[in-house]
């Protein structure tokens, strides 16, 4: 009996560290990265989204972005914003998509 | 040609181009898709001198005669072009576009420099004049929707010269017209350092009272040959000697209020004060020290918000400007007649001063860019800016710091203004006592008393 208490403790223990600091990026959680695009998908010059390929500076993991705001689309469109560029990226799963909320160059004049 | 007929051709062209207006094009399309785009050239067959004049303003010139600000030479011209203050800490002059040293780490080199913004094409640079410079104006920037801004990149000559690219392409030309928020932004937006750094606003409908009506940057801005009406930010110097003001006729005019007791308040309170609540991008930087970045180049610390994600500070100001090595910001009083009390973007930047004079020093970023080293910085631009014993003055520069006002002028808003017990009130948004007010006017000040009765009026009417 007392071993499977001491288990249930130990497993509870775990899910709630996993809990609090599982990297691990649920629904509504707003997610920061810097990284550089390697990849824009974007359909034309009437595209409502696109999606943009960031290598995570710190990670070096790829990260598939979608953005859908009009500010940012715009800067694909007239490639503004361009693969090799390095991105400050906000972003939150949203059905499983990475849906971007601020997507911005780091570099300026 | 009779006078008949020229009269007739006028009108005729007048009429093309009123019918064009009026159906949201700008006239001239025929003979663009006809011709092709060759520049400055093709705009001069309808806006004869454009180019000519708009190498006289503050845009090509990134300078201007400069007369609201203390301890300058009245007939010297500032701006970007030569000023050294620590939002920036290199101007036109010093880190002009060049191919920076490579990057000991990777071998690589990239292009940098402050007027990478100017509208021409680096052959002809900032305040260039002559025909040369008239041809190099790059107009599609500024009043084209459709430019691809692959072209718009520095890159080598034949002869080894650093140009910047421009888009003249016929498909960029054809869609010409009054700038849009998008062109004024391309530069605005990422001057001193990255996206929002400098000014700290975007001018989008969620952020902006003007923006979310549909207007654009030149609705306020309403230039006029070019010459481009601005306020008067402290750290904002260049001007093409016109300016803009909340209170002009065809705005908001000087009561801009239903209520008389607001419009009171007009007097002695700036609009933004009420109106402009938040601030944001950069508040502090440090050009002493830079960060390595992922591409193993190396950047000045900075920290930054984005709009709107920290508040201005108050003072009085009367227009004019204090300009010592340590501080920039507005001058003026309670008692002067003339001041009002204004919302600023507080900035502070930590930068080499001369150890002999006090003085701060500018910086050339090629170096520092390249390996950190920014005391070799200190020493280029010194070399270019032919200082006596620059070497001397590079190693015993000593890091200190400077306080700078920016003026707070966009992120306008109605629904969001403060109201009377924001300010009136113990602890409130303005700190009278800092502001020159005395105990016993600061003892009224923060009373209800001032507006209870009228706003209790005012809710029983609302509810």
């Amino acid at each position: 009996m007392k071993k499977a208490v001491s288990v249930m403790v130990l497993v509870a223990v775990a899910a709630l560290t996993i809990f609090c600091f599982g990297s691990v990026a649920s629904a509504g959680e707003e997610i920061k990265m810097v990284g550089v695009i390697t990849k824009i998908d974007i359909a034309g010059k009437d595209a409502k989204t696109a999606t943009a390929t960031l290598k995570d500076n710190k990670t070096e993991q790829l990260v598939v972005i979608t953005v859908e705001d009009d500010l940012t689309l715009d800067k694909f469109k007239d490639h503004r914003i361009v693969e090799g560029d390095e991105i400050r990226c906000k972003y939150e799963v949203i059905d499983g998509k990475n849906v971007s909320k601020l997507f911005r160059k780091t570099a300026g004049c | 040609m009779s006078k008949k007929t020229t009269a007739a051709a006028v009108l005729g062209l007048a009429l093309a181009a009123t019918t064009a207006w009026a159906a949201g094009m700008h006239p001239g399309k025929e003979s663009i898709e006809k011709s092709g785009y060759k520049g400055p050239e093709t705009c001069e067959e309808c806006h004869p001198g454009s180019a000519k004049g708009f190498l006289d303003t503050v845009h090509w010139k990134h300078a201007s005669k400069v007369t609201n600000v203390e301890g300058i030479n009245a007939k010297e011209e500032y701006g970007m072009k030569n000023r050294i203050y620590v939002m920036c800490n290199g101007n036109d002059i010093v880190n002009n576009l060049k191919e920076i040293p490579k990057s000991p780490v990777t071998g690589k080199s990239k292009f940098s420099g402050c007027n990478t913004c100017h509208p021409g094409n680096h052959l002809s640079d900032v305040g260039s004049t002559g025909a040369a410079a008239e041809a190099a104006v790059d107009c599609l920037v500024c009043h084209s929707t459709d430019y691809d801004f692959r072209q718009r990149k520095p890159f080598k000559n034949e002869k080894g010269e650093v140009v910047m690219g421009q888009d003249r392409s016929t498909k960029a030309a054809l869609a010409i017209g009054k700038p849009t928020v998008k062109n004024c932004m391309v530069c605005h937006e990422a001057a001193g350092g990255g996206v929002i750094v400098k000014r700290g606003f975007s001018f989008t409908k969620d952020t902006d009272a003007h923006a979310a009506k549909g207007m654009v940057c030149v609705d306020c801005h309403k230039a006029k040959n070019h010459k481009m009406p601005t306020g008067h930010d402290p750290n904002n110097w260049a001007n093409d000697g016109v300016f803009v003001s909340c209170s002009d006729t065809s705005c908001h005019g000087v009561k801009p209020h239903k209520d008389a007791d607001l419009n009171r308040h007009c007097a002695k309170i700036a609009c933004q004060t009420c109106h402009i609540t938040r601030t944001g991008g950069a508040f502090a930087k440090d050009f002493t020290v830079w960060e390595q970045t992922p591409d193993k180049f190396y950047e000045p610390t900075t920290l930054k918000k984005e709009a709107n994600e920290t508040t201005p500070v108050y003072a009085w100001y009367n227009g004019t400007v204090k300009n010592t090595p340590h501080f920039i910001g507005p001058k003026g009083s309670k008692k002067d007649g003339k001041s009002k009390i204004t919302p600023f973007k507080i900035f502070q930047g930590k930068a080499y001063y001369n150890k002999q004079t006090g003085e701060l020093l500018s910086m050339d970023f090629a170096q520092p860019m390249s390996d950190g080293d920014t005391r070799a910085g200190v020493l280029s631009a010194a070399k270019t800016l032919g200082l006596k014993n620059p070497e001397k003055i590079a190693k015993e520069a000593v890091p200190g710091w400077q306080t700078i006002y920016f003026g707070s002028n966009h992120l306008v808003t109605k629904t969001k203004a403060l109201y009377c017990a924001n300010c009136h009130a113990p602890n409130g948004v303005l700190n009278f006592k800092d502001l020159g007010y005395s105990d016993k006017e600061i003892l009224k000040l923060t009373s209800p008393e001032l507006f209870m009765e009228k706003l209790a009026q005012k809710q029983k009417e609302d509810w």
